[in-house]
């Protein structure tokens, strides 16, 4: 993730503070997230479902 | 005799019941081995000596007429500080909750007081229980009773290093990526990660929804199978809280192994993350020790420790965002710099890969279920590592991701870790026992049998 692309996404959340005071941490933490989501393998099947199922009148 | 402070929750339970020990004399030793040794652990945030020695003067008048609240009566616990206790602040180990009172006590503590614990006080934990350990908070991160030079893993720091030098024979800690079993190790002692929903988690301040588990900590496995049988329970007002009873845990502990089948998950340790020599030596060390007690084990493969750790980051940091977004966004500098560069990610994931981290959470799951088809156990390493020094933070950072707890926080099975052997400069090594969904009392088994052949609940650090 190149800089302008990570303080696009980090004014977009709201962290105008912590990049004027942690710009370094905000960087830090936009690299993890590159980084940790290129290491999930795509669902063996478009129909995998996501967990937990979806179970209607449950935990409510 | 043993002394107070070494004896585990059944035994003080038993000498309680039957008024060879008090429960004041209990906690009292208790207070007084913190004052010696916490200003060098920093296992505590708020210890509450005098409501401890209250509760233990009321659990010794009623032990005295024969009333005994439940199977913990008058034994003292330790409760990590992301857990609501009545009347004490739950500060997570951050400035963010500061003077945060809590006015009821979680499930979990709830359940610990009906059966006659006596809560001691706060413990430490790394920051939102993700951030640690941590120099710039406004406590100091607890250290390791085995040499405090050493981390005591997290981020149930205290818990762990409270629970390993004897200032309470058992905690209460939680586990998202790991956070009861990696203190565990790094102590040398019993904790366990429960099946998904099988503790309430109301009232515990949330890290990652669907992956915070509480968990018991304590120094031997029959007090941690005590310990769950408290704990366990549906709870309606828990949105994850399974539909089941509470089993019997304790009820095949000293079966042994005989003809059971353990999967040794050996990739984990020898390809995924190479373990140290020491640690891969002690895992085999177990290995052979399960054979000789008549387990047969059998190698399993699963997908990758590194897979499996994407998928744990992508949904805790996502859930942990959508919890902390507007701290974080208002107030970063409250934030210790570990916390804030492990909570902030979550603001970078797009709703896709949080979709697609629980779509892959569902094969891994069904992996792991095939495997626990084939064998009744799992069996792998817990650190890849001994425990690092605390005052390295490169070593902390190299180190604390190579470890292979999070599988189980993403498939929700319940796994055990502890203690495995002693490295040469007699820190803990550690393994790790897995089981079926809500099937607790066959990981306690094996957990058993190994702590007995192996004599791993005689040994306690040297801190004095």
């Amino acid at each position: 993730m190149d800089e302008e692309a990570m303080e696009l996404l980090a004014r977009r959340a709201g962290l105008d503070k912590a990049l004027a005071e942690y710009r370094d941490d905000v960087r830090a933490a936009a690299m993890q997230a590159a980084d940790v989501a290129a290491k999930i393998k795509a669902p063996a099947s478009p129909a995998a479902e996501p967990w937990p199922p979806m179970r209607a009148g449950r935990g409510l | 005799m043993t002394d107070l402070h070494w004896l585990t929750v059944t035994e003080a339970a038993d000498k309680i019941a039957r008024q060879e020990v008090t429960a004041t004399a209990l906690t009292q030793a208790l207070l007084d081995r913190a004052s010696k040794l916490d200003p060098r652990l920093n296992a505590y945030i708020t210890l509450d000596g005098q409501a401890a020695m209250d509760a233990a003067e009321d659990a010794d008048r009623e032990a005295a007429v024969g009333r005994r609240r439940g199977p913990l009566h008058g034994v003292p616990v330790g409760i990590k500080d992301i857990i609501d206790v009545a009347g004490l602040a739950t500060t997570g180990h951050s400035k963010i909750l500061q003077g945060n009172i809590a006015t009821a006590d979680a499930v979990c503590v709830e359940k610990l007081r009906a059966a006659g614990a006596i809560v001691l006080g706060k413990l430490s934990t790394h920051e939102f229980a993700i951030g640690g350990p941590s120099f710039d908070l406004p406590w100091p991160p607890a250290r390791n009773p085995w040499n405090t030079d050493h981390h005591p893993g997290g981020s149930s720091s205290g818990s762990g290093s409270g629970v390993a030098a004897g200032l309470f024979p058992m905690a209460l800690g939680t586990d998202t990526g790991g956070s009861v079993r990696n203190p565990a190790s790094a102590c040398g002692i019993v904790g366990l990660k429960p099946t998904y929903g099988l503790v309430s988690r109301r009232g515990v301040f949330p890290l990652s929804f669907t992956l915070d588990h509480v968990g018991p900590m304590t120094r031997t496995v029959t007090d941690n199978a005590l310990m769950l049988g408290v704990l366990a329970g549906h709870d309606p007002l828990d949105p994850g809280s399974a539909p089941s009873l509470p089993g019997h845990y304790a009820a095949a502990l000293d079966r042994g192994v005989k003809g059971l089948r353990v999967g040794f998950v050996r990739h984990f340790h020898e390809t995924d993350m190479p373990a140290a020599p020491e640690v891969d030596a002690a895992l085999t060390h177990v290995e052979r020790t399960l054979q000789m007690e008549g387990a047969e084990v059998r190698t399993i493969r699963l997908p990758t420790l590194t897979e499996f750790g994407a998928v744990n980051r992508v949904i805790l940091q996502s859930e942990a965002w959508s919890i902390h977004g507007p701290w974080l966004r208002e107030r970063p500098g409250d934030y210790g710099q570990l916390a804030r560069r492990r909570l902030m990610p979550g603001a970078f994931f797009g709703a896709g890969d949080y979709v697609k981290a629980q779509r892959r959470r569902r094969e891994m799951i069904a992996e792991v279920e095939a495997a626990l088809r084939e064998v009744d156990v799992l069996m792998c390493a817990s650190s890849m590592d001994p425990p690092c020094r605390i005052d390295r933070p490169a070593d902390v950072e190299r180190t604390y991701p190579r470890q292979a707890r999070t599988p189980f926080n993403v498939t929700g099975h319940p796994a055990i870790a502890m203690l495995a052997g002693l490295s040469v400069e007699g820190l803990p090594l550690s393994v790790q026992f897995v089981g079926r969904y809500f099937d607790e009392a066959t990981v306690f088994q094996v957990a058993r049998a190994w702590e007995r052949a192996a004599g791993t609940d005689k040994k306690h650090p040297p801190i004095v």
